[in-house]
């Protein structure tokens, strides 16, 4: 499949600016009332420590009906605000262009990614379009890391509510660490920085068009960096404070579009993962403090209702989708919700079986893979619910104990994933050759800084 | 009156032997096309058994549910599939061409009327699997769906959208056949519009349970402009 041309707009921007050192992407949907803030932090970010390199800002809009273009277009940072130590040679231009095709995060970045390499950037760094808590410090952490160190992807490091990202944290922080052996923390956290040559590679897939043209875009993303192994770190980044509403936020699409492009890529990715056990954490750059964070309101009621009624009504597309002890304990669980829902708890390791076996089912069955995936929500719900009783009363660093934990579940459970994926050609008496152990690597303090 | 029964006899053993001579060789060919199919048929179906063994079509019945659909242990295996079908088609053509042995016209009739019939039977019948694996995977998608939305009775709503893709399934088959064309059109009309009048009315009815339940989701949706667990990934 060909790259699809560039907009009319954007082509002749880029034919006006010819080349740029740096681009900085933000993809965007109606957010209007914080755009302006993003846009600023990008600027002030590109004056203040590459004056020296010439960089765009490009927001790439997916049809915002209120004013965020003219956010865009109008934020203003005065130079002599920002205390610069030199002049920038040239100010940063500032774009802003509706993308084509599937409406999604994911056709936003294809755009800023093409312009990028129209422009022969070096670098690229893509930051959301809600944050609140962005500075100037976060394109520098973003893009140092590709300019002076040789990196190809920079995935972020947050400080977030302990109840904030669920998703990141429940299943593809874990699974992506137990699969590829590299630990990075946030790897759909939103923000990246990367390099020309990892540009090129995602431009040339051919994949674009699925669920990496929405919410999959991140995991896709990280993926592809640690698999085909590209130089991965993470830099710290602060807190991750970002507006109340996203308007595109739906629970199961999201969680079919992220969870499908990891089920996805595990099968493209099969020789690679299978040989691999263990995990080592991604270099981690930046300086790392505490923060204070925004209350996130959980209803854990309402979550164990929706489990109650997948219980009930989705057993015959479970039993299809899991093995069958594990269906049984899901079953159990479920059981245990009529003596009221005190004994209620879905452990790591139940947890665990459930998205293995969730991923195999995807495998197994092509023609059904949407279905599997949405009906896997009242059981992301139910691990939520327990997740948040369990960790009630805790702090953040024992909520990230807990985090680790499950991910150590995860990497036990791979044997177990690659018999039952294999299963197949297990049958079929293929051997697979032997796992290829990734070292532990401890963080060392001169990690911390570039 | 010992020659007049002499000569009924004699007529009657003639007719016999007429009959005999012109039927039996007749029913002994036809019996022997039967048993020469017959046999044929089930050497077709053991040879098919050991040559089309763990072919991959097995694994497409599985993936797309079909094997689950036709058979619930979903044990189903294409071998087996390919193996009856041949199996019954040579054993049938050889009840037709044992039958045409006696080459009168009702036989010939049946022959032509069948020969016709069969092509449009198994249109048919493969008409009456595409819905039923349709329904089966579109009342599965309402279901998941409804669950997912809290939305009221989902097993209801599946069953319908089954019940809806089986029943135009079953008019289109019957079409096919050229079998009460107008009475399942009529019913199929009948069936929609009902659909849709109850559809209406439980989206018009001010005090119905749907209305009801989209004002609840409303709510749900807009409780306090508080940050939704939800809002990011």
């Amino acid at each position: 499949m060909a790259e699809p041309p560039l907009p009319d707009d954007a082509r002749r921007a880029a034919d006006v600016i010819r080349r740029a050192d740096i681009v900085i992407g933000i993809p965007s949907y109606n957010n209007g009332r914080t755009i302006g803030h993003v846009v600023q932090a990008a600027y002030a970010g590109l004056a203040k420590y590459y004056p020296q390199l010439t960089g765009v800002v490009i927001n790439s809009d997916g049809g915002s009906t209120d004013n965020t273009q003219d956010a865009v277009l109008s934020s203003r940072v005065e130079d002599s605000h920002l205390l610069l130590f030199s002049t920038p040679l040239l100010a940063a231009h500032r774009l802003s262009f509706p993308y084509h095709g599937v409406p999604g995060k994911g056709s936003a970045f294809r755009l800023i990614f093409q312009m990028a390499k129209r422009l022969d950037a070096k670098a690229c760094a893509v930051v959301d379009s809600d944050l609140r808590s962005i500075t100037p410090e976060w394109i520098d952490l973003l893009l140092r890391p590709i300019l002076f160190a040789g990196h190809d992807f920079v995935a972020p490091y947050y400080q977030r509510h302990k109840y904030d990202g669920t998703i990141t944290n429940s299943i593809v922080y874990p699974l992506t660490r137990m699969l590829y052996g590299v630990g990075v923390r946030q790897p759909i956290g939103g923000e990246f920085g990367i390099s020309a040559r990892l540009i090129s590679r995602y431009l040339e897939r051919e994949d674009w068009e699925t669920d990496v043209a929405r919410y999959g875009i991140d995991i896709w993303m990280t993926t592809i960096a640690i698999a085909e192994g590209f130089r991965v770190c993470q830099s710290f980044l602060g807190a991750k404070l970002h507006d109340a509403k996203d308007p595109g936020s739906d629970l199961t699409a999201m969680l079919q579009q992220v969870v499908g492009s990891v089920f996805m890529l595990m099968q493209e990715y099969k020789p690679i993962w299978q040989n691999r056990t263990g995990s080592t954490p991604a270099e981690l750059f930046g300086f790392r403090f505490d923060v204070g964070l925004d209350p996130v309101n959980v209803n854990v009621n309402r979550m164990v209702d929706a489990f109650r009624r997948g219980c009930q009504e989705l057993g015959e597309i479970w039993a299809g989708a899991l093995e069958e002890d594990t269906f049984a304990a899901v079953r159990r669980l479920g059981g245990c919700l009529s003596e009221g829902t005190g004994a209620f708890h879905l452990d790591d390791e139940l947890w665990a079986r459930v998205v293995l076996d969730f991923a195999c089912a995807y495998q197994r069955h092509p023609m059904s893979r949407g279905m599997i995936l949405r009906s896997l929500t009242p059981l992301y719900l139910a691990r939520v619910a327990s997740f948040v009783r369990e960790t009630e009363t805790l702090v953040a660093s024992e909520v990230e104990a807990k985090i680790e934990q499950l991910c150590v579940t995860f990497e036990n459970l791979k044997p177990h994933l690659i018999a039952e994926w294999n299963a197949d050609s297990v049958r079929a008496g293929s051997p697979h050759p032997p796992l290829e152990r990734v070292e532990p690597r401890e963080l060392s303090r001169e990690n911390l800084e570039v | 009156m010992i020659e007049t029964l002499r000569k009924v006899l004699e007529g009657t053993l003639e007719r016999l032997h007429n009959h005999v001579t012109t039927y039996l060789p007749s029913l002994l060919a036809a019996l022997t096309l039967v048993l020469g199919a017959y046999l044929t048929a089930a050497l077709a179906r053991w040879l098919i058994y050991r040559i089309f063994k763990g072919l991959t079509i097995d694994r497409f019945l599985r993936q797309s549910g079909i094997a689950f659909m036709v058979d619930s242990s979903g044990r189903l295996r294409a071998t087996r599939l390919v193996a009856e079908t041949v199996y019954w088609c040579i054993l049938l053509s050889g009840v037709l061409v044992g039958v045409n042995v006696f080459g009168t016209d009702l036989t010939t009739q049946i022959i032509q009327s069948l020969m016709l019939l069969v092509p449009k039977l198994v249109i048919a019948g493969l008409i009456l699997l595409a819905g039923a694996w349709l329904g089966q995977y579109l009342g599965r998608s309402m279901l998941v769906w409804a669950v997912n939305e809290n939305f009221p009775s989902p097993r209801r709503l599946a069953a319908v959208v089954r019940i809806l893709i089986m029943f135009v399934a079953v008019v289109v088959a019957a079409d096919q056949l050229n079998f009460a064309r107008s009475v399942f059109l009529a019913a199929f009309i009948i069936f929609v519009g009902g659909a849709v009048l109850a559809a209406s009315l439980a989206i018009g009815l001010r005090r119905g349970g749907l209305r009801r339940f989209l004002e609840e989701k409303g709510e749900q949706t807009g409780e306090s402009g508080e940050r939704s667990l939800w809002s990011h990934l």
